[in-house]
């Protein structure tokens, strides 16, 4: 019975990576740099719930409406403030990496600021023992969890498949000034990927909050799994996604089963290390960037 | 006093971390955040050797370099095989991984515990137990550390560094190395920073690996930012900058538990800013030149 308890585990931790892995590449496809202060969204949109539902005893519901729009707007505001005016300059994506660590680091500490360092736990009605099934047990948090995240991920990918809003977002991400010849701005697309990049971070980041618990910094931690799941994945592939999300999750959950859970970091960035030694562009096999001039 | 002399004594060292990691971020363009795991190997050689086997100071520090060294050269093998911002998220990988050694090797480094007991530094007999005496050593070792960049920076591998931050694919075109040389660059890096961490590991005579984490690494390179990329003077003045930050923050009546986020957000933001304007931002005008010549 143990072992599907461990299949359970992978599951769970699998549709996360997957939600983080895919609202990652929604931002990274189009702009082609590594957002970190993404992190800070998953990280605010958990706290807003527990703001507005613990603090101002606002209802569960509308709490995750309010968490979700204000985690967007912080999303849009570092592209619109920050991103945009260094993308007028034209600077090369080393700066940008570095001005979203700067952006992390404001968010991190104002979060830590404002609520403490002390793990925080989001409310939600009882307490339950969870639902037994063949042994393993199953909590309505990570169901709804489950249930939520596939429904997003499938939302989404036919969104970039069959709207015009999504395939000019693929558009812009093979190639911007192309795009803006036939008339899309590339910057407005670029804003609309951040608003559902984030939107779907803020999602994440609220049910992991939920399922466990939450410190300021546990964002981050969530985010390097996604992007490593997106790196191994190959960027701008669906199927890659998955693989990738998949991939990181068994590997955790196997080293923390036959190893130690203190080793599951270290085990997902060898993973990470490995795919740079002998597969470099990732299972899809689609050109990085810049590797072949 | 003494206080002010623990202080000069922090400057000391992160003026050798990020001149340190100004070699390999500021002249070769490698930015890096490792570097904080490379202090701890440091760090941790050193205690070890200290603590189990008795080994004095001048014997750690030339091993502690040694290891850190090696380690880094197989990483640097490894990493390098990324470019930019993908030779960023390897190396931030490559952090945590030793972060993580250091944190659950229990049976080496004692994990979370830590190590404790290390002994103070003696020189021909007398031990460098005051502040005064420490201090001196420190300024030393800054000295040195910044004759040998500077030496390194003029030199002609150093011009072949400076052209590989510029443009690579040309540097490669008039037969330099640049693999090679910028595997180098990033050895020598932590090669340095294992001295400011042999240093900390007497200095303070107890470690743990809260001192080497990712955060730290950050911290590091916001100075190598700060100060300017590739400018030695910078990394020391954004050093003493960001050491002496808490306290002008404690002066003007701020809480001891509100001060080190406070200096958190205040690097940050200068970190945005330094990326967003031209002023200041090193990087961002060596970019723009390679961009003119390009054109």
């Amino acid at each position: 019975m143990y072992d599907l308890q461990i299949l359970i585990n992978i599951l769970l931790t699998f549709v996360i990576n997957l939600l983080v892995a895919n609202s990652y590449s929604l931002i990274y496809y189009p702009t082609k740099f590594f957002h970190i202060a993404h992190a800070a969204v998953i990280t605010l949109s958990a706290y807003f719930v527990f703001f507005f539902a613990n603090k101002l005893s606002i209802p569960f519901w509308p709490s995750v409406a309010f968490a979700i729009t204000a985690a967007v707007s912080i999303g849009l505001l570092c592209e619109v403030l920050v991103y945009l005016k260094m993308r007028r300059r034209n600077v090369p994506a080393l700066a940008y990496l570095i001005a979203s660590i700067g952006l992390y680091l404001v968010l991190q500490n104002c979060i830590s600021l404002y609520f403490g360092d002390d793990t925080k736990i989001i409310n939600t009605a009882e307490v339950t023992v969870g639902h037994q099934i063949f042994g393993a047990y199953i909590t309505t948090v990570q169901l709804v969890t489950i249930a939520v995240s596939l429904v997003l991920f499938v939302a989404v990918n036919l969104f970039l498949q069959f709207t015009a809003t999504g395939k000019s977002i693929r558009a812009v991400g093979s190639n911007p000034e192309l795009c803006n010849i036939y008339g899309i701005s590339s910057n407005k697309i670029i804003l609309t990927a951040f608003g559902i990049g984030s939107a779907l971070a803020a999602t994440a980041g609220i049910l992991s909050a939920m399922d466990t618990n939450m410190t300021p910094t546990f964002g981050f931690n969530l985010l390097l799994y996604g992007v490593v799941a997106m790196i191994i994945g190959g960027v701008g592939s669906t199927r890659g996604l998955i693989a990738g999300s998949l991939l990181v999750a068994t590997a955790q959950h196997l080293a923390a089963y036959y190893i130690d859970t203190k080793w599951m970091d270290a085990v997902t960035y060898i993973i990470l290390i490995l795919f740079l030694i002998w597969k470099p562009l990732g299972f899809s096999g689609k050109r990085l960037k810049k590797v072949e001039v | 006093m003494e206080y002010i002399l623990h202080l000069l004594i922090l400057i000391c060292f992160y003026t050798l971390l990020s001149q340190s990691l100004n070699l390999s971020a500021g002249f070769t363009g490698l930015i890096s955040l490792s570097h904080a795991g490379f202090y701890g190997i440091g760090a941790y050689i050193t205690a070890i050797l200290s603590t189990h086997f008795g080994f004095s100071f001048w014997l750690n520090l030339p091993l502690a370099m040694l290891i850190s060294g090696a380690i880094a050269f197989v990483v640097s093998l490894i990493a390098l095989r990324t470019v930019e911002d993908y030779f960023i998220i390897c190396t931030l990988g490559i952090q945590v991984i030793l972060f993580s050694l250091m944190n659950n090797l229990m049976n080496v480094t004692r994990g979370p515990l830590g190590i404790p007991g290390i002994p103070s530094i003696s020189f021909f007999g007398m031990s460098l137990d005051s502040k005064i005496s420490f201090l001196t050593l420190s300024l030393f070792f800054v000295a040195l550390v910044w004759f040998v960049l500077k030496n390194i920076s003029k030199s002609g591998f150093g011009k072949t560094l400076t052209a590989i931050s510029e443009d690579e694919i040309y540097t490669q075109s008039i037969g330099k190395n640049v693999y090679q040389s910028k595997i180098i660059s990033f050895t020598t890096s932590a090669i340095l920073a294992a001295i400011p961490g042999a240093l900390y590991a007497h200095y303070i005579s107890y470690i743990d690996p809260t001192s080497f984490t990712v955060n730290e690494s950050i911290f590091i390179l916001s100075i190598v930012i700060i100060g300017g990329l590739g400018n030695l003077t910078g990394s020391f003045l954004a050093a003493a900058f960001l050491v002496l930050l808490p306290e002008v923050l404690r002066f003007v009546g701020m809480p001891d538990s509100i001060a080190a986020n406070m200096r958190q957000i205040i690097y940050g933001v200068m970190l945005v800013a330094v990326m967003m304007t031209d002023r200041n931002g090193f990087l961002e005008l060596e970019f723009q030149r390679k961009k003119q010549k390009m054109r």
